[in-house]
């Protein structure tokens, strides 16, 4: 163990202090279940770090048409509401019940594919995220946000300090294919948000997991079956246009040719799934 | 490097440890308090060997900087066993044979704890997802979950004499 301090601040300003005075340097941890792995392996060998445990960033609350979530409220607390449906069921699928105990919010947007499945949901509920510097806050949609494999717009003296969800009609399914059912890192994870309106998509964000660097929308895909009323040639349009546009990988989990193959399959199922005989059905709330 | 002093409730007891920074709860609980149920199994939340109670809820142990745990209650296996005889998912496991080698046992027990204290009659379905962050090995986890189901039987039985 190589870390001379480890620093708990109690506040965002002394959190913001702590990254002013250590710079790059500082490690900033919030669950752990990221880091901590790295640092007992000796991969990550950090000389001075701050977990966010204390630091007031936990609460969650509705104001007006949005749900605001402190970047380290834990994943099993999304459990625990049913303003958001999807991101309850994003939470229900990633992990285990001790690592949900630990893991946060904030934590899961700087999860590494194939993890981060909560970040996916959040990417296609529209989230946006409050980084907080010297010189106030700034929001940054989530699709801005990531900016490559474990880079983000955050600048290094900025943290992180909370996620907001606008609560809107729509319809929504969130799908998640592992190795196992439960406990397990995605060979793809796929989160849809739609627009109805007379049964006809107005408008469509369909997100990707473990499907690139980052999550990401899946524009084509989008474009494809916005005007639609989600007839099976405009749902099997959107599925190739997802597994063509979509930056698949190798890894422990699954190859680049079989992820591809799959980002088009649970495309397709999850856009399906939410074509009823009528056109698509209006969900309760986003 | 400077020491710290932390101090947290564990079993119900106030303890102080003196630690280099950001010592694992794992390390500290294993190794200077002699609580050796908890694993030093994969030191990357993968196996939860090491799973303790942390003001009730289940957490990975080795994932835990002890510094995170100060003021907070602490329950391992150790805190869950009576001073005499068998907690009744001790009991539990032993009749199920829900073990084989032994060593997730403690996690597995720690996890079923707080699950019984969250939820006192899970559905089968609901036993599953809670154990799904524990490995074992050998047993293929029927026994584990059948322990655990006849805990839940135990427990109901009791209530309806009481």
């Amino acid at each position: 163990m190589t870390v001379t301090s480890y620093f708990l601040p109690d506040s965002v300003p002394e959190a913001l202090g702590l990254l002013e005075t250590h710079g790059s340097s500082l490690l900033v941890m919030a669950g752990g279940t990221v880091a901590m792995p790295l640092i007992n392996e000796g991969i990550s060998l950090p000389g001075v770090v701050m977990g966010l445990r204390r630091a007031g960033l936990d609460r969650i609350e509705r104001v007006g048409a949005e749900l605001r979530i402190g970047a380290t409220v834990t994943l099993t607390r999304l459990l625990d509401q049913d303003t958001v449906p999807m991101l309850r069921q994003a939470a229900g699928r990633t992990a285990s019940w001790s690592i949900r105990n630990m893991g946060t919010v904030g934590g899961n947007l700087f999860t590494p594919p194939p993890g981060g499945d909560v970040a996916v949901a959040l990417l296609a509920l529209d989230a946006r995220v409050t980084l907080t510097g010297p010189r106030g806050d700034r929001t940054v949609p989530l699709s801005e946000f990531w900016t490559g494999f474990m880079t983000s717009d955050l600048r290094p003296d900025e943290l992180l300090t909370s996620i907001t969800v606008p609560i809107e009609p729509g319809a929504t399914t969130f799908v998640k294919f592992g190795r196992k059912h439960a406990n397990t890192p995605a060979v793809v994870t796929v989160a849809v948000h739609l627009a109805v309106q007379g049964g006809t998509v107005t408008g469509a964000r369909i997100a990707l997991g473990a499907a690139g660097p980052h999550p990401m929308r899946a524009p084509g895909a989008e474009a494809a079956i916005t005007g639609s009323a989600l007839e099976p040639e405009a749902v099997g349009e959107a599925a190739a246009a997802a597994a063509r546009e979509c930056q698949a990988f190798t890894d422990g989990v699954a190859s680049e040719w079989y992820r591809r193959r799959m980002v088009g399959v649970f495309v397709l199922r999850a856009l399906t799934e939410l074509a009823q005989p009528a056109g698509p059905a209006i969900g309760g709330g986003a | 490097m400077d020491k710290v002093i932390v101090t947290f409730e564990l079993a119900g007891r106030d303890v102080d440890v003196m630690v280099s920074p950001m010592t694992t709860l794992q390390s500290v609980l294993r190794n200077q308090l002699g609580h050796t149920a908890v694993k030093d199994g994969c030191r990357q939340g993968g196996c939860g060997s090491c799973t303790v109670l942390v003001d009730g809820e289940p957490m990975m142990s080795c994932l835990l900087p002890v510094e995170d745990v100060a003021g907070r209650s602490v329950i391992t296996l150790e805190g869950i066993t009576p001073t005499d005889g068998l907690h009744p998912i001790q009991q539990a496991f032993l009749d199920a044979n829900g073990y084989q080698c032994g060593y997730c046992t403690p996690g597995m027990i720690v996890v079923a704890k707080a699950l019984l204290d969250h939820n006192p009659s899970p559905s089968r379905d609901e036993v599953v997802d809670a154990l799904s962050g524990n490995v074992c090995r050998c047993t293929g986890y029927l026994p584990i979950i059948e322990a655990i189901e006849s805990a839940v039987r135990a427990a109901g039985q009791q209530e309806a004499r009481a």
